[in-house]
């Protein structure tokens, strides 16, 4: 095992999903809304991204568009994706409350899922888009593996950046109390469609952009990537490591996928051994998952220090 | 500008088949500017879905309200609110993952509630002149030494006057309070008059929705009563004492002369 390798990755991917960790607790924990379709904001950032920085078509290709853009068009489009595909799918839905708006988030982001399959001129259908551009780190001396883990964290940074001003400020006041009493929160003046509405887009675009970071590392986007297993992986470590905090939503990713790469590091001497390793894998998520929930060991770190 | 603050006319509020506010032809009354206003009535007569209704938390199914002249129909409530109408609820509403402060603070509409001023960080400037006006709005309902305690921690009592702090704050032209004496205890129930008499004479105009009638007919200046949806009768507390009508439809026919 490679520790530096496993470091690396930890950071890198941590990083990255704990973008999506705490854009989803601003929706949430914060805004009180069930968004079961993360993955279609962070798809929607990959494809633009890839679409944007990719060659026009020639010879076999089935995608239409390719518009040959640098690495940062491209990432700005990844954002811009996402913020529109947030007010498509947030303006007719966010009267929906609880369960109702998580089965239908989610069922946008299966319909996105589906047309990515299937509308072959996007993407390529299920083959998906390969060799997309990756910016290239040496004008800064650094490898490629480094660039990619600084760049995660810097854009987990700013999206932490973004979720506390917001939360610190009278509007992260307003918003809480629209979710623990809309008819209150209305009676003193609150116009709760818009600041929903606001939250549900404006959570979005970090999680954009960590689609076209996600597509700069892989250099694959295909819908494969982007199924609903990554929704609940964001989702499950929102939980462990315990909603309201955006610093036990980091924790809680970085836990999670510490515990994959690890396992994932291990060599096999045989496709059996690394079978049952898979599915150990699952198991022990599983029941570490269920340990979690009851224990709640992070949730009380980040509390200890709220309290100090 | 009429002396009329508000104006309810022809209200009407249908649930499924039910008529819950309005009658035969509809529920109609007027509220003087300044007024202190008494909404009694039996239970279900319909006193709560009229606030309901004027504050458009409730879309009547016919009829209109006018505050200020300007109609309200299709208005949303948090617009209603902004337009100076404030209310409290028949059961208290608090935020309960805010503060005390944060409850009362979160009444006055800042301008940190721009997505724009919010990165400007220009709110900034108005955060301590909402606290200090929040601490004084808590001064003058008696909740002052809660201000840092968690809601959870307030008493039913303390929560209703909670709320009023949080309309108070807003400066509503015309508040209307939905049974304040409601799990309120006597020595506080004193206190909780001195408060109401202290904002009619600033000038505000309330309307109050109350069973505890000795509590209300030593305030108020005008009493309507309901029943059954409909107007039954609109007078003086005096004139109400007296009315046989409404000592029936309150403490049953035995009691009518």
């Amino acid at each position: 095992m490679n520790i530096e390798q496993l470091l690396l990755a930890v950071l890198t991917y941590g990083c990255l999903y704990s973008v999506m960790t705490v854009s989803l607790n601003l929706q949430y924990a914060r805004g009180g809304m069930i968004n079961f379709g993360t993955v279609a904001y962070f798809a929607a950032g990959a494809y633009a991204y890839a679409i944007f920085t990719q060659e026009p078509p020639s010879g076999l290709d089935q995608y239409a568009f390719g518009f040959n853009s640098p690495w940062w068009v491209g990432f700005i489009a990844a954002g811009v994706a996402a913020f529109l595909f947030a007010i498509v799918t947030g303006w007719p839905t966010l009267r929906l409350r609880g369960e109702y708006l998580a089965l239908t988030t989610f069922a946008f982001a299966e319909v996105l899922h589906s047309i990515f399959l299937n509308e072959r001129r996007i993407g390529n259908g299920s083959v998906g888009l390969s060799n997309v551009n990756r910016p290239d780190f040496s004008w800064i001396g650094m490898s490629d593996n480094y660039g990619f883990a600084g760049a995660a964290i810097l854009l987990l940074m700013f999206t932490a950046f973004l979720c506390h001003r917001i939360l610190a400020s009278p509007y992260g006041r307003a918003i809480d109390a629209v979710r623990d009493d809309e008819t209150a929160a209305e009676a003193v003046g609150k116009d709760i469609k818009r600041l929903r509405f606001e939250i549900f887009v404006i959570s979005a675009v970090p999680v954009g952009f960590a689609g076209a970071l996600y597509a700069m590392i892989t250099t694959l986007v295909s819908p494969g990537l982007f199924t609903a297993e990554v929704t609940f992986f964001v989702w499950i470590a929102l939980i462990l490591g315990g909603e309201h905090t955006i610093k036990g939503a980091i924790f809680g990713t970085l836990a999670l996928i510490l515990f994959e790469e690890v396992v994932r590091s291990f060599n096999f001497e045989t496709v059996r051994s690394a079978e049952i390793a898979a599915s150990v894998e699952h198991i022990m998520t599983g029941i570490i998952f269920i340990m979690i929930l009851r224990w709640q060991p992070f949730d009380r770190f980040t509390k200890k220090e709220a309290v100090q | 500008m009429t002396d009329d603050i508000l104006v309810v006319n022809k209200l009407t509020k249908q649930f499924g088949g039910l008529k819950a506010v309005g009658g035969q032809g509809g529920l109609s009354f007027n509220v003087k500017r300044g007024a202190l206003v008494g909404l009694i009535g039996p239970n279900g007569a319909g006193k709560s879905t009229t606030f309901n209704l004027i504050s458009g938390v409730l879309e009547p199914s016919s009829g209109s309200v006018a505050l200020n002249g300007k109609d309200l129909s299709n208005i949303k409530s948090s617009e209603i609110a902004s337009h100076g109408l404030g209310r409290t609820f028949q059961t208290p509403r608090a935020f309960t993952s805010l503060s005390v402060l944060e409850n009362v603070m979160v009444g006055a509409g800042s301008t940190g509630e721009r997505l724009t001023s919010v990165f400007s960080g220009s709110w900034r400037t108005d955060e301590a002149d909402i606290k200090s006006k929040a601490i004084e709005v808590l001064q003058q309902v008696g909740l002052d030494d809660r201000i840092g305690d968690i809601v959870a921690n307030l008493s039913g009592g303390e929560l209703r006057m909670l709320e009023v702090a949080r309309q108070l704050i807003r400066d509503p032209e015309i508040l209307l309070l939905d049974e304040p004496t409601a799990g309120v205890d006597p020595s506080l129930q004193g206190k909780l008059s001195s408060i109401l008499v202290d904002l009619h004479n600033e000038g505000r105009t309330l309307i109050v929705v109350e069973h505890n009638l000795h509590f209300l007919l030593s305030i108020a200046d005008v009493v309507i009563v309901l029943q059954n949806g409909e107007l039954l009768a609109e007078g003086t507390p005096n004139e109400i004492k007296n009315d046989q009508r409404v000592i029936s439809a309150y403490l049953g026919d035995e009691y009518a002369a």
